[in-house]
């Protein structure tokens, strides 16, 4: 299985000068990950931890004052391979919606709001399908009756749809030209429950039929539980740990993902839980070494002062800490 | 407040040339305490010289300083713009609060009113106005009735300002802690709404102004009054421009230019300001 | 359709309050004057010439009627909007017996074609402008364009149109400065009248347009950079969608639609500028004719001017509010 998408040592803060002082957000700083293909990837981590811009920067979605300073990402898409930062716009263009597609989070604003929702169709996706317009139409029609939509939304206005709906039609929209590697970013979030069920299952359904690789983004581990085969858990900024969803769960390494799992309510577990104590560290002023040490109750001296690599500690299965691996360089 | 004032004054350009070109004619304006003409005396000096000394901005034909004059017509241009501007103030200030924390059938009902005065023009109003009163009106009934016709617009921005203020979660907090509504009014709104009072003021000053010169110009207040319009109406009466005597209407246009110029300035960098998504929006510069 | 219909219906509603409070506001202002306005007008009329007896009774008496000053309260309401709605004014007193409405019909064209052309002008340019700017953010001659642009805008039409006057009529006369065609030339669609007409319109409608530019086009380039970080624009990027379309069809299309209300909301000031600058270029519309009948202290022409007025600009409104449905699906009735 070769690697859909390979991050490399990935920064990429957002830059703000406002009356005279500078000031850098470090919300990507130094990732390195692999997707491989018809792998479910997901990424793990609170609010402000960075992952939101780490898709954004993966995906392309870059603009001021957010920047990237430095790492890569390239895509290899049946053989071809396109580094993103270093290749010209049009190269970005062409593999956009027919190898790369995203879903936004909160799909309640993804559409043009003055136009039908088929003029978004053909918008995104009629030059990657080669042909004339009523066969084009045909496709789109066959392909929201996977997401059970009727061929009636394609003549709506995005205001005349439901909120549910109008997800189906981002999930339809994003995956009508097969794409090689969906970026999903909160997909179900702001959706109540029964909807978030029938929407996740809509997506590993269409995932399943197209073999698309998917990387998806949320804060409920219940999603990656279950969904993901690969979990990646950030934290300001910096990926902590990463492994199969299962080894992950059943046995968390590093401390924050292990107080990250036992926080999960489960059925029959009636104790407390306790809470962290802090709160994630302002991303335009980290702490030095390891990002987590003011809350962990795992710290060391060495880790006030370096931040841990990011290495293996078993098989697939890599941390970032002092604790599992004493060898770390940074 | 200051930090914020010397914060704007030392990074937004268009803050510091508005707050300079204002004070330039804030001075010219308070200067004509000290003037040594009386400004409704006429032919106390050589008529129709050019700038020189000692008439620095020349004399008009009806043998006027214009220098001095100009100072006077400033004054008084400036002093009806801020009359209009207060009392408008109270007008869109009430009803836009009003409409914007009642909402509902009041809301409506203000905002049907409140557009209508909008659409009229107020020009021909204000002309039937001059035109039945004549000689009688005086500068502040004219203040009066302007501001009475101009206060529909800002209403509506402040209207919308207190609108979202309502329904922010911060109120119905304060609301749930206890907190009286005239308290949450002046402690948690107030800091919101100044900055878009402050900047439909100078927009509102700008357009009285306007509203006066254009006025004075034809001829339709009392044109014995220095103002900037009234004193363009004397030198056209006496044809300045074809005579020659430039100087009489160029100064007054120069100055009134640089007046709502700057208080534009101050008004766009406000709302600059005032909107944090124009903040975020650019880089590092 | 059921929501258009409804929609209309309060927008012709909020039209009828609109002419019935101008009305108003013009009977209380006529009416709430301390001098015998009859009287005054009549010496101001009859002023500079000698006027026949009987000619100053038919004055006396239509203007009895106009300004309702014959009964009471109530029945000076009633014979007020009695001639108003069937906009007879009776004869103008400047230039008797020549009824009111003849005058007005004479100069009304003028004044049309001089907004409609403008307002077109500065709209559309200042949206295309100020799109341009707020999508293009580093474009140097946006950005000199707009600061130019917007140091004409606080400047009030009088100020502009003399500016312009003193240029091309002392400094560089090559535009004709006053009038509205050649004064000796045979109207009608002859092309050199049509010409002449092109020719005597670029002062008044240029005036109109530098002072209106900058601010459709800070309004638009605010909008755009706005719109610009709103989801749909950010995902047709995403999707790989043409440039091109996205500026057009995502950014543009949505910014429009405040900048139609925009529009309606300053007709009435647009159509304030165009009477001032009428008057400063000799161009013989209905502002031209206003100031005049003032000067000539011509009641009934007056009052039959600002009653035209507030019914047009009402018109003009309307006009925009029921096109605004056609570019905004998401209007609702209130």
């Amino acid at each position: 299985m070769t690697a859909v998408v390979q991050v490399s040592k990935l920064r990429a803060y957002y830059q703000t000068n406002q009356f005279g002082v500078q000031r850098d957000v470090r919300a990507v700083d130094d990732v390195s990950l692999q997707v491989q293909s018809n792998e479910i990837y997901g990424l793990a981590g609170e609010s402000s931890c960075g992952k939101s811009t780490l898709i954004k920067t993966i995906a392309g979605a870059i603009r001021p004052p957010l920047a990237v300073q430095g790492g890569s990402v390239v895509f290899n898409f049946g053989g071809r391979e396109l580094d993103l930062y270093a290749s010209g716009p049009e190269a970005a263009a062409a593999i956009r919606w027919k190898h790369l597609s995203y879903v936004m989070q909160g799909s309640m604003g993804v559409l043009n709001p003055v136009r039908r929702v088929r003029h978004s169709f053909v918008d995104f996706a009629f030059r990657h399908i080669a042909k004339p317009m009523p066969q084009f139409m045909d496709i789109v029609t066959a392909h929201l009756a996977r997401v059970h939509l009727g061929a009636e939304v394609l003549q709506a206005y995005p205001h005349e749809l439901s909120g549910g709906m109008r997800q189906r039609v981002a999930i339809a929209l994003a995956t009508v030209c097969k794409p090689d590697l969906i970026i999903a970013d909160e997909p179900t979030t702001a959706l109540d429950v029964i909807v978030q069920k029938g929407v996740l299952g809509m997506i590993r359904e269409v995932q399943r039929e197209l073999k698309s690789s998917l990387i998806l983004v949320t804060h409920d581990m219940a999603v990656h539980a279950n969904l993901c085969d690969r979990l990646g858990v950030m934290y300001a900024g910096r990926l902590i740990e990463e492994g199969a969803t299962r080894d992950i769960f059943s046995r968390p390494r590093h401390p924050y993902t292990a107080h990250l799992i036992a926080s999960l309510p489960r059925i029959g577990h009636t104790a407390t839980i306790k809470a962290l104590d802090g709160a994630p560290p302002n991303l335009a002023d980290p702490p030095a070494g390891c990002r987590f040490h003011p809350r962990c109750p795992l710290a060391m001296d060495v880790c006030k002062q370096q931040a841990p690599a990011f290495v293996e500690a078993a098989p697939g299965h890599r941390v970032a800490c002092f604790a599992v691996n004493p060898v770390g360089v940074m | 407040m200051w930090t914020v004032v010397r914060d704007l004054l030392r990074h937004n350009r268009g803050f510091a040339w508005g707050v300079f070109l204002l004070g330039f004619v804030l001075l010219i304006a308070a200067l004509s305490f000290v003037s040594p003409y009386n400004p409704l005396d006429s032919y106390v000096v050589p008529p129709d010289m050019p700038p020189g000394w000692p008439h620095l901005l020349g004399t008009t034909s009806r043998g006027q300083d214009v220098f001095w004059m100009l100072s006077f017509a400033i004054r008084n241009t400036l002093a009806f713009g801020l009359l209009v501007a207060l009392i408008s103030r109270l007008l869109s200030l009430t009803i836009g609060l009003v409409a914007g924390y009642a909402g509902g059938w009041v809301d409506r009902v203000l905002m049907s009113i409140n557009d209508t005065f909008i659409v009229i023009p107020l020009f021909p109003i204000l002309v039937l106005f001059y035109f039945v009163m004549r000689d009688n009106m005086s500068w502040v009934a004219l203040a009066g009735v302007v501001a009475c016709l101009g206060w529909a617009y800002d209403a509506r921005l402040i209207r919308s300002v207190a609108m979202s203020l309502r329904t922010r979660e911060f109120t119905e907090t304060s609301i749930f802690s206890g907190m009286s509504m005239s308290r949450i009014l002046v402690e948690e709104h107030l800091p919101y709404v100044m900055p878009i009072v402050f900047s439909t003021t100078m927009n509102n000053i700008n357009w009285s102004i306007g509203l006066e010169v254009t006025l004075s110009v034809l001829g339709f207040t009392d044109i014995n009054t220095p103002t900037i319009g009234s004193m363009i109406y004397w030198a056209n009466q006496h044809t300045a421009m074809v005579a020659g005597v430039w100087w009489w209407i160029a100064f007054p246009v120069a100055l009134v230019i640089m007046t709502f110029i700057g208080l534009f300035l101050l008004a766009v960098s406000m709302n600059e300001f005032i909107d944090p998504r124009s903040r975020f929006g650019r880089g590092p510069t | 359709m059921r929501a258009y219909a409804a929609y209309l219906l309060h927008r012709f509603g909020q039209f009828l309050l609109v002419v019935f409070i101008g009305m108003n506001i013009a009977f209380v202002v006529t009416h709430a004057t301390p001098i015998d306005p009859v009287e005054q007008s009549i010496a101001a009329a009859t002023a500079f010439g000698s006027t026949s007896p009987e000619a100053i009774a038919m004055m006396r008496q239509s203007l009895r009627e106009l300004y309702g000053v014959q009964g009471g309260l109530w029945p000076q309401y009633a014979s007020f909007w009695k001639r108003v709605l069937v906009l007879d004014f009776g004869p103008s007193l400047s230039a008797f017996p020549t009824p009111v409405s003849a005058l007005i019909w004479r100069a009304l064209p003028w004044t049309v074609g001089l907004l409609i052309v403008s307002t077109t002008i500065t709209w559309v340019l200042g949206n295309l402008l100020g799109g341009l700017a707020g999508y293009l953010r580093d474009n140097r001659s946006l950005r000199v364009t707009g600061l130019v642009l917007m140091g004409f805008h606080p400047i009030p039409y009088y100020i502009v149109a003399l500016l312009l006057l003193i240029v091309f009529g002392h400094l560089w006369p090559v535009l004709p400065i006053t009038g509205g065609a050649q004064m000796n030339m045979a109207r009608g669609w002859s092309p050199e009248f049509v010409l002449s007409v092109l020719q005597h319109s670029v002062l008044p409608v240029l005036s109109l347009v530098l002072v209106g530019l900058g601010g459709w086009f800070m309004g638009m380039r605010s909008l755009v950079s706005n719109i610009v970080s709103e989801d749909y624009v950010v995902y047709a990027e995403l999707g790989g969608v043409a440039r091109g379309r996205i500026l057009r069809s995502y950014v543009m299309r949505n910014a429009l639609v405040p900048q139609v209300t925009g529009l309606a909301m300053s007709l009435g000031g647009i159509f304030n500028g165009a009477i001032i600058t009428e008057q400063v270029f000799g161009y013989p519309g209905i502002g031209a004719l206003l100031i005049s009948a003032v000067h000539a202290g011509d009641y009934s022409l007056v009052l039959g001017l600002t009653t035209v007025s507030i019914v047009a600009v009402s018109v003009a409104v309307l006009a925009i509010d029921m096109l605004y449905p056609l570019l905004d699906p998401r209007v609702k009735v209130a």
